[in-house]
């Protein structure tokens, strides 16, 4: 009996503790959805409204803001008259360049630090080492001598390369090398294979994981990157998408509200969608970028 | 190769028993450090341009009076730059906004994304989603953060029309001087809270389940758990958060270049803006890398904490 009675309170006392729960859930979900969601979908639903419209939606505040009604393809139109198209070309080529160039080079060097024991790997690991402290920003001054030095200046080539030997993608590549066995790496060698047969044939094909993450990451970082294409590239047909959106917006003059959110959405978007495919990898790969 | 040639022309105990050192260290020459040198070669010739030698010019230019237009009439000044870097008012306050903005964002990130981590780590319905909601703004350029950020705080903006709708006054956000730079910092920590939650979440999950059972066995509340187990043991996790978000808000410059060009009263002129402006806009990289030297080396201190940090991380 007094067991029936508990049993029967417990399972009341549940059912209030998941409703209660349920709340919970609600009240955060709604609070996140607010703040990290909605302006979100006020950047895309503005990019399909003329200036009138945008502002319109806003003063009084009606909730038609967060949807394109009278949806307008006049913003995306003048994006790509005004050159949009070639900046996001521009920007896949930079992106191109420095996933394959950190692949090709942190790949190799990572396995020279993970696979052979020669003399003063200490030294090498220790000069990489340190670089892994210098702020990239602060150093946007004499990269940019640099590469004028070199005659480089105002080129695609240029907004990439400093950025290939990436210390980063050496490091996430050396983690995952480790995890292989080194019996692997024997049993190969007694089968008469170099060096260069245990990497591109016993290492690789078994880190498909950690290339993904560095593939995904790289890109995003390129793509996103700002101040130093900023710097080095000065001809308008050469400017990357991040800097023909910055400068749409540029204070002094008025900025075109649906253009500029245009521009913004069409370069944050596929990202997204990018992101939500694939957010195990960039979840991993970024939260183990520490500093860089 | 070579191991299936030694046994023919080499008689066991024999020749190669006369030079043993030349032999191997010749051997280990060909079979080591040449491959080696060829994996690593190209990484690290990237690594000598774009990384020393950056730093050696960076050294060389903080002592020069130069110009980008006129790098042949450079004069030497010593240590003036260095002077002017501690007594410029302008490079004094950027310094000291900086110095702020990073107090602000870390001092509101932590408990933020630990409180968020919390919920992750928890048994509510719809963490996966949050997770991603929170995270989108990670994956977002810093150029269009700020560009939203704009728009959503501009005078006749989105969240000045929702303060309108509920009947509070406008706020002047970003053209105020005593709202800018705390605006900013905002920003900010909405930009970075996924990743420091996902940081924070990490650490959660590293702290053995036992330890909480055994507490809940003695009758320690969620409050007391939190205190007495979570908070002490992931201390490495905070303090690794906090040396990661004081790097990037270090090299903050997006805001102060789309959002206010260091306006207003110079209240949001951030050090990277200031170098940046410096270099590019006043056409004094000399002085610019004087600054940009300050920078790194409070960089270099953070980051040396860091890897103390990193290489003590497993120990409980």
């Amino acid at each position: 009996m007094t067991a029936k009675t508990g049993q029967r309170s417990g399972w009341g006392r549940g059912l209030l503790r998941r409703s209660a729960r349920m709340t919970a859930a609600g009240i955060v979900l709604a609070v996140v959805v607010a703040v990290f969601l909605l302006p979100y979908l006020w950047m895309v639903s503005s990019s399909f409204k003329d200036q009138k419209t945008i502002f319109a939606g806003l003063s009084p505040f009606s909730w038609s803001v967060f949807i394109p009604v009278h949806a307008t393809m006049s913003n995306v139109v003048a994006l790509f008259q005004k050159g949009i198209g070639q900046a996001l070309l521009n920007s896949l080529i930079v992106a191109v360049i420095q996933v394959g160039g950190t692949l090709l080079v942190c790949a190799p060097a990572a396995y020279a630090l993970t696979r052979i024991r020669f003399r003063g790997r200490g030294v090498i690991f220790g000069l990489i080492l340190v670089t892994f402290m210098l702020p990239a920003e602060a150093l946007v001054v004499p990269m940019y001598g640099v590469v004028s030095g070199l005659g480089l200046q105002d080129t695609l080539l240029a907004v990439a390369l400093p950025w290939i030997s990436s210390v980063f993608g050496l490091f996430l590549l050396r983690q995952a090398f480790e995890e292989i066995p080194i019996e692997l790496d024997e049993a190969a060698r007694l089968d008469g294979a170099g060096h260069v047969r245990i990497f591109l044939s016993v290492i690789l094909p078994n880190v498909k994981t950690a290339i993904t993450t560095l593939c995904l990451v790289t890109f995003l970082f390129s793509w996103n990157a700002f101040l130093w294409p900023l710097t080095v590239i000065q001809s308008p047909q050469r400017q990357v998408i991040q800097v023909a959106i910055a400068q749409s917006v540029a204070a002094g003059e008025l900025p075109n509200w649906g253009i500029t959110f245009g521009g913004a959405a069409i370069a944050t978007v596929p990202l997204i969608v990018l992101f939500l495919f694939a957010q195990r990898f960039f979840v991993q790969g970024l939260a183990s970028t520490g500093l860089k | 190769m070579p191991s299936g040639r030694a046994p023919a022309g080499v008689q066991p105990g024999g020749g190669s028993a006369k030079l043993p050192p030349p032999g191997r260290a010749r051997r280990r020459w060909r079979r080591e450090t040449l491959p080696a040198l060829g994996f690593l070669t190209p990484f690290l010739v990237l690594l000598l341009i774009f990384q020393y030698l950056p730093l050696a010019v960076m050294a060389r230019y903080s002592l020069y009076d130069y110009s980008l237009f006129n790098p042949s009439q450079a004069k030497f000044v010593g240590a003036q730059n260095f002077i002017q870097v501690f007594t410029d008012p302008a490079t004094l306050q950027s310094l000291l906004i900086t110095f702020i903005f990073i107090l602000g964002v870390v001092a509101l990130v932590v408990p933020i994304s630990f409180i968020v981590a919390v919920y992750l780590n928890g048994k509510l319905p719809a963490r996966a989603l949050v997770r991603t909601m929170i995270f989108l703004p990670v994956v977002t350029s810093s150029v269009v953060v700020a560009t939203l950020w704009t728009f959503l705080l501009n005078q006749t903006g989105l969240i000045n029309s929702l303060l309108q709708a509920v009947h509070l006054p406008p706020a002047g956000f970003l053209t105020d001087k005593h709202q800018a730079l705390a605006t900013i910092v905002v920003m900010t920590v909405w930009q970075q809270l996924g990743l420091a939650s996902v940081l924070f979440l990490a650490g959660l999950q590293s702290v053995p389940r036992e330890l909480y059972e055994a507490a809940e066995v003695d009758g320690a509340g969620v409050l007391r758990r939190t205190v007495s187990i979570t908070i002490p043991l992931i201390s490495r996790t905070t303090l690794f958060i906090v040396v990661v978000m004081t790097v990037f808000a270090l090299q903050a410059f997006a805001p102060a270049y789309i959002m206010t060009g260091g306006a207003p009263e110079g209240t949001t002129n951030l050090i990277i803006y200031q170098i940046y402006q410096t270099a590019f806009q006043l056409q004094q990289p000399g002085y610019a890398s004087a600054m940009s030297i300050v920078v790194l080396l409070f960089a270099i201190v953070i980051s040396l904490i860091q890897m103390r940090l990193l290489r003590t991380r497993w120990n409980y």
